[in-house]
Order: structure tokens, then C-alpha cells, then sequence
């Protein structure tokens, strides 16, 4: 059986596994960005109270593996509370906790180290607070920060994965079960690599676009 | 007219101005010359109203600013009406040198295109306005920087050493532009380490030495200093050159 045999014979299974797969994406994605910024914004605001916190909590993160993280909210945190949570939610949670907190510090890291000297060039000038953020501020840190926040989100697309050892059943976990059944793996896995690389593609040339389109090289000659 | 009034700004133990007073006139020019580390660009910059003086105050106009600030903020800033431009220059890397120039003058009225179109002939722009500021060399980057400044119609323009990297022809084109401000009631504040350009266009020369003003006047003063320590500079200056 050739890797297309098992995509056309298990192409709903396959399916509905990169589905569940996307969904976890979305969910990490979404609320990575849109909080994760947020809350970056906020420490950059306030260091001493939110901004140390932000720290605290991406080093906590970066320093437990995810897995241990995941399997401590699916099978301990839930003894202990004594309640059953569905483990697509204790995986879009804990991966999107991974994610907001990276994405928070990074954007607090980059606001704090703005060149305040573009901020100074900008009231000189005349220009207002919501100018210089808009037309400034903003701008620069987003040409900076994109290239690092979109391998961030490939990276987190990759840690979907994990949710299959609680029994998601995302693409990885769908692929398994068709190699407990038919016992073809590295046509199986191979499938699976094509599925990620289908992926990533429409990832990579969307980072590769917004980098031509927005950023470019800086220093100076 | 601009006023320090006795602005005095240090950090703990390392007094950098003491006691510093002096005027800026509308329509005139003023020269800020000393040697290196002396607070000269400290002093644009608490004019300037970037940096909180510990004592003094700073008049523009009808506007009054006594030290320490509130906050360490002046309230209302009169920016761009004064404005600077630094020795660093400090322009957006994500915009174009027009578009840098531009920006702050968006919404302002019609007119500013024309503007635009005599500074870039004035200060030969045209040739690299479309580049990014880190594509354009440093005596390019100058001319645009004072460009910015000048299309804010400012009444009070401050700038330091924006000369440094520019050939004998630029220099004497912009300096002979900066002459003409005076017919615009412009109030130039300059440091520089020109003494030509100060003997030639200046209305009064300050001479400011261990953040103090050790002698001030006329440019005549630099063909009579009256302290010692403007003597001494002038005759380094004379030996350097």
C-alpha cells in the first residue's frame, strides 16, 4: 500500500484529524496573538507589577517542557479538582498559556527596548502620542517583531502534537491509529510529514510575503 | 524670544550646567561654541524641553517653564513651534527620507509639497529623497534632517553640529539657507564647532565651558575673547587649523 493508497483510503479519517489539528491552531493562534500583545503592551506599561509577572510566567513556561505542563492539567489538576474536562480544552489551554506568555514577552521585550530617541524625533516635531504609536511605534515594532512571532506560531503548530498523547484526536493521534491498524508506517508518517509541510506552506509563504512587504534590513551601511 | 533663566541640571555628584542663562531672539542667530563635554548638547536638549533642569526656568514667548517640572514633564510643550534636530539625527528607519520629512506635516494644509520641492532643490535631495535613511550616507541624512525641521515653520529652531559630515559646499549652502531664516523671524540656536560660520552669521556667540557660560556677545568676541578661557580654546582652534 503506497502513502496515496492510505491518503485515499483514509482520507476522511485524515481529514477530520487535520481538522482537529487546525482548530487547536486556531485557538493557540488566536488567542496567542491577540493576548499575547495585549498583555506585552500592558508590561511594557507597567514593569515593576504586570511586566515582572509576564517574565515570570514565560520563563515558567519555556523552562517546564509543554508536555509535563499538559499532562499536569489533564490528569493531576483534574484529580485534585475533581472534575473531567473534554482534552481538546486542557490542550488549547495549556498551549494557548504557552503561547500568550511567549508572544507577552516578547512583545514587552521589544516595546522596553524601543529606541526611545524615534519617540523624542516624533514630539519635536510636533506629532501626538496616538502619531507616534500609530505612525512610529507600532510600525517598527511590528517590522521587528513578525519574523520571531511567526516561528514562534510554526512552533506551536508543531506542539499540537502533544495534545495526542491525552487523547485529541488531531492529526497525529488519527495517524497512529492507522498504523495500529494496518501497520504501514513510513508510509503513514510520510503521509503525515506531507500533510505538515501542506501546512506550513501557506504559513511560510504568508511569513515570507509579510517579511518582504514590511520588513527589511535596518542597519546602516 | 527664547529664555534660559539660571538652568542648572546635573546628575548625582557630576554637575553638568550651572547657573546658565541666555537668550534666543526671533530673526537672529545664535552660536553655541566650547569644548567637547562641556553640556552643550545638555543645554539644547533641557531648551528643547527633553530634559527637566533641576533649577531655573525656561520662557518661550508667553510660555513659562520653571524647573524642576512637575512630573518631570513640561505641561503643554510648545512643539513644533520649537523644534531641534540632532547630532544623531534620530530619523524613522521605516520611512523614507520623504516620507520622514512628510509625516510630522501630513495633515497640515496645501503648500506642503511645494515646500517640499524648494527644500530638496535647496539642499540637493533629489537624488536619494526616495531612499531609506539607512541607504543614504550621513551628510545625506543631515540635510534631511534639518529639512524636517525647517517644514515645521518653527519659530525657534535648535540644532547641533548638523554640519559635521557634510562637504565645504554643502556647509556653505546650508549655512548661507540658515542666514536667509532670519528674514522669516526664525530664532536659530546652533552648536558648532564652525568659528567661521559663527563670525560670519552670527548675532551673538555664547562660549560655554565646565557648564558654564564663560563668555558671551557679539562675534567680536572671537577676535577679542575677553576670558582667558575662550583665548585658550581659540588659540587650540587656531593651532588645529
Amino acid at each position: 500500500m503506497s502513502v496515496l493508497d492510505i491518503l485515499i483510503n483514509y482520507h476522511l479519517a485524515f481529514l477530520q484529524g487535520l481538522q482537529v489539528t487546525l482548530e487547536l491552531c486556531l485557538v493557540i493562534w488566536s488567542s496567542g496573538i491577540v493576548l499575547g500583545v495585549t498583555l506585552g503592551a500592558i508590561g511594557a506599561n507597567h514593569p515593576q507589577s504586570w511586566g515582572r509577572f509576564i517574565r515570570a510566567m514565560s520563563f515558567g513556561f519555556s523552562a517546564i517542557p509543554t508536555l509535563v505542563v499538559l499532562f499536569w492539567l489533564h490528569y493531576p489538576a483534574q484529580a485534585v479538582f475533581n472534575v473531567v474536562i473534554d482534552p481538546f480544552y486542557t490542550a488549547s489551554l495549556t498551549l494557548s498559556l504557552v503561547n500568550i506568555f511567549a508572544v507577552g514577552e516578547m512583545v514587552r521585550q521589544a516595546a522596553m527596548d524601543f529606541p526611545a530617541q524615534y519617540i523624542v524625533a516624533g514630539r519635536v516635531c510636533g506629532l501626538g502620542m496616538r502619531d507616534i504609536v500609530t505612525k512610529i511605534q507600532l510600525p517598527i515594532l511590528f517590522r521587528q517583531l513578525l519574523p520571531g512571532l511567526l516561528v514562534l506560531q510554526v512552533g506551536m503548530l508543531h506542539a499540537t502534537l502533544f495534545a495526542s498523547l491525552i487523547s485529541v484526536e488531531e492529526i497525529f493521534r488519527v495517524s497512529q491509529r492507522i498504523n495500529s491498524t494496518i501497520y504501514r508506517p513510513v508510509e503513514i508518517y510520510t503521509a503525515l510529514a506531507l500533510f505538515f509541510l501542506l501546512v506550513c506552506l501557506p504559513i511560510n509563504l504568508l511569513a515570507a510575503y509579510l517579511k518582504e512587504r514590511y520588513t527589511r534590513d535596518l542597519s546602516e551601511r | 524670544m527664547l529664555e534660559a533663566h539660571n538652568l542648572t541640571f546635573g546628575y548625582p555628584g557630576k554637575p553638568v550646567l550651572q547657573n546658565v542663562s541666555l537668550r534666543v531672539k526671533p530673526g537672529g542667530v545664535t552660536v553655541l561654541i566650547g569644548p567637547s563635554g562641556t553640556g552643550k548638547t545638555t543645554l539644547l536638549r533641557c531648551l528643547a524641553l527633553l530634559e527637566a533642569p533641576q533649577s531655573g526656568e525656561i520662557a518661550i514667548d508667553d510660555q513659562k517653564f520653571s524647573c524642576p517640572w512637575p512630573d518631570g514633564r513640561p505641561l503643554d510643550p510648545p512643539w513644533p513651534k520649537l523644534t531641534a534636530v540632532f547630532q544623531q539625527l534620530f530619523l524613522w528607519p521605516h520611512l523614507t527620507l520623504r516620507e520622514n520629512i512628510l509625516l510630522p506635516v501630513r495633515r497640515r494644509s496645501a503648500g506642503m509639497q511645494e515646500a517640499l520641492d524648494a527644500l530638496i532643490e535647496a539642499f540637493d535631495m533629489g537624488e536619494f529623497i526616495d531612499h531609506y535613511p539607512n541607504e543614504a550616507s550621513l551628510g545625506q541624512r543631515q540635510r534631511v534632517a534639518l529639512a524636517r525641521a525647517l517644514m515645521l515653520e518653527p519659530r525657534y529652531l535648535l540644532l547641533d553640529e548638523i554640519t559635521s559630515a557634510l562637504d565645504v559646499e554643502q556647509i556653505a549652502k546650508i549655512l548661507s539657507y540658515l542666514k536667509g531664516l532670519r528674514g522669516k523671524q526664525i530664532g536659530i540656536f546652533i552648536i558648532t564647532h564652525l568659528l567661521g560660520f559663527a563670525r560670519h552669521a552670527a548675532d551673538q556667540v555664547v562660549f560655554m565651558a565646565g557648564g558654564e557660560i564663560a563668555e558671551q556677545g557679539g562675534p567680536d568676541i572671537l577676535k577679542n575673547p575677553q576670558t582667558e578661557r575662550l583665548h585658550q580654546f581659540l588659540s587650540v582652534i587656531a593651532a588645529a587649523s
